[in-house]
């Protein structure tokens, strides 16, 4: 692209450089892209702070004052305290569970072949065409047999059904790991834990975080497994409290300054952790992509 | 060595097989069993599984009922567009920023910022913003008054559309990202050997650019399709289905809830041929885009 853009000033030697109007035109259009993708959050940000008349009649106009009333009555009515705790503590030992089966399953899986293991690894890449819908009435009904149709199952829910994606990405990566350190330990007597979490693990960890950002935010911000799992329980997480504060005040009349003030608390936590760690989440995206 | 693997293959694979097996392959088997029953949730008509076989009974009155058929097409209308709309913009935006070259840390963030985001939270916004800015400060009449953008959750057709714009809003920058590493992988000497032949730009784009970015096309196309076919929550989000606006998901959730006593056996069947849907065009769309792929 460059070359062009060289050759085409080529005859204004003498001039000063020229900035590119074709890289201007671009910015100008990325801006305007930008700016529609900011629209919705920037309305979003506006509306928590004014009450329903004013949303209604003057929706793009800033509020008179930003006071937090309707912030702190929305954080009450979805319990963001607790529901922010219960979606935290189901999404972090679900991603546990599905980093610690996958890594596991996935190393062993490459290091020994066998008919077993590549059958086994055909099965779990051939379930991620498995939409959840066509499963999810015979999960519930199976789990409710356990008696786990509660947070624990939800848990052991998000973890069965990560784990396609996860051995998926692992095997990728864990293929072009060379075996040479692994030999080394064992030849110098570590045991098979040692060697897993003490060699393996650590030579892996880009690849962890990738599995652990994706299924990360896919567990959050799911809506249908907690809304099939908990339903209207006392306990529940952020979107299914979100959906309930909605749903439950009808649909024809909405109270909107409720639901804005609700919406922004409960994304604020993941925009302020991806605005720390966004390296790592584009990283996480791409290599997700890439293997 | 490989003696050693294979001794501590089972301890290390169980914990994670007993989970697959658990939460997938025995769901899927039994659905696949229940889909051929009379099962109502919480019991058989009939008393057992075994006596409750009604053979292709559910299939037969889901292919019947206009509710599956009409979901079924307003999906795939849906995916189509959708899947195209956003392949289009993700990769505009990705030759925009590759076009730009430094500097562009910003536009990225920005437009990766939507997918954090759960799809009933923006669906929430959206709605709001259909109903209220669209219809009555931009598009409406004392606006731009463009009726095909006013009311837009009000209407199936028009409600496609806005599903279109909200989810191309959302998924853009994601598969962005996917195309921008694929455009960085493309080696910059093949561009330039073709300046010096006096390519023109559209030549390079369909001779260069597309070829060597298949690999990320194949997966932006499947992650989308995907996406797009089982999209839920932003269908719940912006109509809950109404106005026959049912996309498939949205039809299986709610058939338990509008049968009296709810017949999860036809969910079910509808389930199992969502099932087949997808992979079907999964399988399709992957095998097709990977025979495209070329060597660097």
């Amino acid at each position: 692209m460059n070359h062009i853009m060289a050759s085409g000033q080529a005859g204004s030697r003498n001039v000063r450089p020229k900035i590119p109007v074709g890289k201007v035109i671009v910015i100008v259009l990325l801006i305007l892209f930008a700016l529609c993708t900011l629209f919705p959050l920037l309305f979003l940000l506006i509306n928590s702070f004014k009450d329903q008349g004013t949303i209604v009649a003057s929706p793009m106009s800033l509020p008179s004052s930003w006071s937090f009333t309707y912030i702190s009555s929305a954080l009450e009515q979805i319990h963001f305290g607790r529901a922010v705790w219960i979606t935290a503590v189901v999404t972090v030992i679900a991603v546990a569970l599905i980093v610690f089966c996958s890594s596991m399953l996935s190393w062993v899986l490459v290091r020994s072949r066998t008919r077993s293991s590549s059958l086994i690894l055909l099965l779990l890449t051939a379930a991620m065409l498995v939409p959840f819908q066509s499963l999810m009435y015979p999960l519930i009904h199976e789990f409710e047999g356990m008696g786990l149709k509660d947070l624990t199952g939800l848990v052991l829910m998000y973890g069965g059904f990560g784990l396609g994606m996860s051995v998926f990405l692992y095997h990728g990566f864990i293929k072009g790991v060379p075996m040479a350190l692994e030999e080394a330990a064992l030849i110098d007597g570590a045991n098979i834990f040692r060697l897993f979490f003490g060699i393996v693990f650590p030579l892996v960890k880009p690849i962890t975080v990738t599995v652990i950002i994706l299924n990360s935010l896919w567990i959050w911000n799911d809506y249908l497994l907690p809304f099939l799992v908990l339903g209207n329980a006392e306990v529940k997480t952020l979107t299914l409290e979100l959906y309930y504060a909605k749903m439950l005040s009808g649909q024809f009349s909405n109270p909107w300054e409720l639901i804005f003030p609700a919406v922004l608390v409960s994304i604020i936590p993941v925009v302020v952790l991806y605005l720390f760690l966004q390296k790592y989440f584009i990283k996480g995206v791409t290599e997700g992509a890439v293997k | 060595m490989s003696n050693f693997y294979r001794r501590w293959f089972w301890p290390l694979a169980l914990p994670g097989l007993i989970l697959f097996v658990a939460v997938v392959l025995v769901p899927f088997l039994i659905g696949l069993l229940y889909s051929f029953t009379s099962w109502r949730g919480t019991y058989f008509v009939g008393g057992s599984v075994w006596n409750s076989f009604v053979g292709w009974d559910n299939y037969a009155r889901i292919f019947h009922s206009g509710k599956f058929l009409h979901s079924l097409v307003y999906t795939l209308e849906f995916t189509v567009i959708a899947v195209i709309i956003i392949n289009v913009i993700a990769l505009a935006l990705a030759q925009m920023l590759d076009f730009v070259g430094k500097r562009v840390g910003l536009f990225r963030t920005v437009f990766f910022l939507p997918n954090l985001l759960g799809g009933l939270a923006l669906g929430f916004i959206w709605q709001f913003i259909f109903q209220n800015v669209f219809s009555k400060i931009l598009f409406g009449p004392s606006g731009l008054h463009i009726p095909f953008l006013m009311n837009m959750t009000q209407d199936a057709t028009k409600n496609l559309f806005a599903l279109v714009i909200m989810v191309t809003w959302q998924m853009a920058g994601y598969m962005m990202i996917i195309y921008v590493a694929g455009l960085n992988n493309i080696p910059k000497d093949l561009y330039e050997a073709s300046a010096i032949d006096g390519a023109s730009g559209v030549k390079r784009f369909r001779f260069i650019t597309l070829p060597m970015l298949m690999p990320s096309i194949t997966i932006v196309l499947f992650l989308s399709l995907a996406n797009c076919l089982k999209l839920l929550d932003q269908n719940v989000a912006l109509t809950n289905g109404a106005f026959n606006t049912s996309m498939l998901s949205l039809q299986i959730l709610r058939t338990v809830r509008f049968t009296q006593p709810p017949d999860y056996g036809q969910a079910q069947a509808q389930a199992v041929v969502f099932f087949v849907l997808v992979a079907v065009i999964g399988l399709i769309q992957v095998y097709i885009t990977k025979k495209r792929e070329v060597e660097a």
